[in-house]
């Protein structure tokens, strides 16, 4: 079996269509020039890889825009609907709340498309996709990482064919966020040359539509042969000097298409042009290569500008049309070799038959994600097997979670005497594990993370840590983001934190984890609004098939007096202030593990479509769920209380569920991720076989070996069984 | 240039947030990254951003900043004469 690329869409600076990006790529054209989208206040603007003609189709953010115009171009020839959507993004309506927030309005209405997840919700209502709408945050690796997850959710045979890919659009946030870091070069970015001072931000979209088949269809263009996520578990924001956890992806996804470095034909580049970057990113390639020749190689960076988000699939697609059309694509800007980088990219576009490519995208909080994309019909390796279908189950071997009480136990005590946790997660509390000096430049939402992670291992930190981390987040780090507009508004544009711009990173707080515990594995961060901490688990049931290793599923969010009322639209009905989050630590089970976890469904509602029937069916039909759930932990964000509760009620006439159903919302207050605060709360249940006094009934109930089920309705429908 | 270094002690406390550390404790002399105090390259940057704040002073490339955050009393030394320099 294959997973073919059968059609692509792209939008950059230099070019709106696969047609005209193949025109400039023949052509080398430049497309780096300095911002024109928002005036600089005293400061003249500085080189950016930005979008010009850009024509909105409906009133949504510019990052949404953009990402439909290259769902629409993949989808063109496309029959049917994709089995799901994944999508990476950073930036989703943050051009629009920046412009908001400056000038005062607080009407939440007005921030519906803030969330990041809201852009994937808007392609899969485009395409009318039905399945899982997965949103992945990952910094500038995010494309790739996105690409790796429908990788291997068609590898085994949850889907078909999916749309896969990256958006990011230019905003304040990352104009002025890397500049703070003293990451961009004034005179446009130039990849790997002597004299590179820093990358130029940019903008764009690429989506792919990945298709399933036993051979190469006819409208194949190349094929996903494999990938590899890593952590360098090193720094939050520079990438480790010999380039070690780039090397690890980069061996990871050639030991996973089959194929060793000799077999590579190209070398699509990161290539920011940040000092640091280039040389951690040469430094891996000689040590991947050794003596042997290194292939050609080239950034498009110094051309486009960095897309940050949309990064690494633009380099799946420019990769495709390197295969497709027998192109070097050229590295625009390098003109002064660098001895210590020691290699010479690609100084203008040069014919060559190119059979196998190799693409790299790095970022922030060491995240690193490797393509590697094929030749249709000449592939150079064995093909995949086919995995099985069948949910990965997940061994719970320990738990933590925050409410409004406090630790878990604290909030279970409390839940037993009738007394309710909803509310803030008190900060001692948070702070309980941790050193304040080492987390003196963290904020809430990252120190509750890692509080969380320090709790759920306890007791295997040293012997055998979390190789992988996985966390869930609706909103990100709301704290670094207000503090880092506030700064930047009350400058008039002129000062920022460069401290609050890392933290404000979706995937701050996985990376801290990672560091903490040096996770050198794949560490995803998914956004997925108030299924986010459902994604993460479906991510890492993806992603841990072939390994027996340790592992953190993480699901939190933090309450910020301003932003969560214009955010969530739950926070905003609610008006109770409310934060928390769990965290699992995990391993792959065997038939002895006593305590399970596992994703068995999920599916995106926008488009309107009775999903009920296919959940009770997914989940083993009426009889398994009335005789193996002694209850059920439903979760209804407030501001889809009328449309969940209809949901709910449907599944429960259809199943006839003899049990109780417990409503946890209710109690542990609206937050994105409160499902996470859900599954630990039911591990603890089944622990103690029994749900106390006051929780559902006066009186405990017991569980009598049973499992719960954690059902999330809503415009995502989710089902997380644990089981005894 | 005693008051100045006891006034970039301070700015750089609260810039940093560091925990538990008052002027006293920091010795203008020793080294500033990388010592005794845990700065790390994304503290200069903090600092650096402070710096073009509150006293004008732009600090863009690294050797520079090597340079200047070498201690507290060489940046001392850099911002009075970025200053003086400026009023000349």
């Amino acid at each position: 079996m294959g997973i073919f690329i059968t059609s692509m869409g792209i939008i950059s600076p230099v070019g709106c269509s696969i047609h005209d990006t193949m025109n400039a790529i023949r052509n080398a054209t430049p497309g780096i020039k300095p911002l024109r989208l928002f005036p600089t206040g005293q400061t003249p603007p500085l080189p950016v890889g930005e979008i010009s003609s850009l024509s909105f189709i409906d009133d949504v953010p510019r990052t949404h825009a953009l990402a439909r115009i290259a769902a629409e171009e993949a989808m063109k020839d496309a029959g049917d609907a994709p089995d799901a959507v994944v999508i990476g993004v950073t930036t989703g309506g943050m051009s629009v709340t920046e412009e908001l927030l400056k000038t005062g309005i607080l009407d939440p209405d007005k921030y519906k498309y803030h969330s990041t997840g809201s852009v994937g919700e808007y392609v899969a209502r485009h395409v009318e996709c039905n399945g899982p709408v997965l949103t992945v945050s990952t910094a500038c690796s995010s494309g790739a990482v996105a690409l790796k997850i429908a990788l291997e959710m068609l590898r085994s045979g949850k889907a078909k064919q999916v749309l896969a890919g990256g958006v990011d659009a230019l905003c304040r946030l990352t104009y002025y966020g890397f500049h703070a870091l003293q990451l961009v070069d004034e005179t446009g970015a130039h990849p790997f040359d002597r004299k590179r001072r820093g990358m130029s931000v940019g903008e764009g979209a690429a989506m792919l539509l990945l298709t399933a088949a036993e051979s190469p269809p006819q409208n194949a263009l190349s094929e996903l042969l494999g990938a590899g996520l890593s952590c360098d578990a090193y720094h939050p924001a520079a990438p480790h000097p010999e380039g070690l956890g780039a090397l690890t992806a980069m061996q990871d996804a050639l030991s996973d298409a089959r194929i060793s470095p000799a077999d590579i034909d190209y070398i699509h580049l990161h290539g920011t042009g940040t000092v640091d970057n280039d040389l951690a990113e040469a430094r891996a390639i000689h040590t991947l290569f050794r003596d042997r020749p290194i292939p050609p190689l080239s950034s498009q960076k110094g051309a486009i500008g960095h897309s940050l988000a949309a990064a690494g699939a633009m380099g799946a697609v420019v990769s495709t049309l390197s295969i497709t059309n027998s192109i070097i694509p050229a590295n625009t800007g390098f003109h002064d070799p660098d001895p210590l980088l020691n290699l010479i990219p690609a100084v203008k576009p040069v014919e060559a038959n190119v059979t196998t490519v190799l693409a790299n995208s790095f970022g922030f909080g060491g995240n690193n994600a490797v393509l590697v994309l094929g030749h249709p019909q000449r592939r150079k390796s064995s093909p995949t097997p086919m995995r099985t279908a069948r949910p990965v189950h997940l061994a719970v071997l320990g738990s933590a979670c925050f409410t409004g009480a406090g630790n878990a136990k604290r909030t279970i005590e409390c839940l037993g005497h009738g007394e309710g946790v909803r509310g803030i997660v008190p900060s001692p509390e948070i702070l309980k594990l941790l050193s304040e000096k080492y987390v003196r430049r963290l904020k809430r939402l990252c120190r509750m993370v890692l509080s969380l992670a320090v709790s759920a291992c306890e007791g295997h930190e040293k012997t055998d840590p979390p190789l992988a981390v996985y966390f869930g987040t609706g909103w990100g780090g709301m704290s670094e983001t207000y503090d880092f507009l506030s700064k930047l508004y009350a400058s008039e544009e002129q000062f920022t934190s460069p401290t609050d711009f890392i933290g404000s990173v979706h995937n701050a707080a996985a990376g801290h984890v990672a560091i903490r515990f040096q996770s050198t594995g794949p560490n995803v961060t998914t956004t997925g609004g108030d299924c986010s901490f459902e994604h993460a688990l479906y991510s890492a049931s993806l992603l841990s098939h072939d390994t027996d290793t340790p592992l953190l599923v993480i699901g939190a969010d933090e309450y910020h007096d301003t932003l969560s009322h214009l955010f969530d639209a739950s926070v905003a009905r609610e008006g109770f202030p409310a934060d928390g989050g769990g965290a699992l630590y995990l391993r792959p089970a065997t038939s002895e593990s006593p305590l399970q976890i596992c994703l068995s469904f999920i599916a995106y509602t926008g488009n309107n479509r009775n999903t009920i029937s296919e959940l009770i069916s997914t989940l083993g039909g009426a009889k398994r769920i009335n005789d193996q759930f002694g209850a059920i932990l439903t979760g209804i964000p407030a501001a889809q209380r009328e449309s969940g509760e209809a949901q709910l009620n449907t599944f429960l006439s259809m199943t006839g569920y003899p049990h109780p159903v417990i409503d946890y919302r209710r109690f542990v207050g609206e937050f994105a991720t409160a499902s996470a605060v859900a599954a630990v709360l039911a591990v603890s249940f089944i622990q103690a076989d029994e749900i106390p006094a006051n929780v559902c009934r006066e009186h405990s109930l017991p569980l009598r070996g049973r499992g719960i089920l954690v059902l999330g309705f809503g415009s995502h429908i989710s089902a997380v069984e644990i089981t005894p | 240039m005693n008051e100045l270094i006891n006034e970039l002690k301070v700015k750089i406390i609260e810039a940093l947030n560091l925990i538990d550390v008052v002027p006293q404790n920091i010795d203008e002399n020793a080294q500033l990254i990388g010592g005794d105090l845990g700065l790390d390259s994304i503290d200069v940057l903090e600092l650096v951003m402070m710096l073009e704040k509150d006293y004008g002073v732009k600090i863009d490339s690294r050797e520079l900043g090597a340079k200047v955050f070498a201690s507290v009393a060489a940046l001392a030394d850099y911002v009075h004469h970025y200053q003086s320099g400026k009023s000349n």
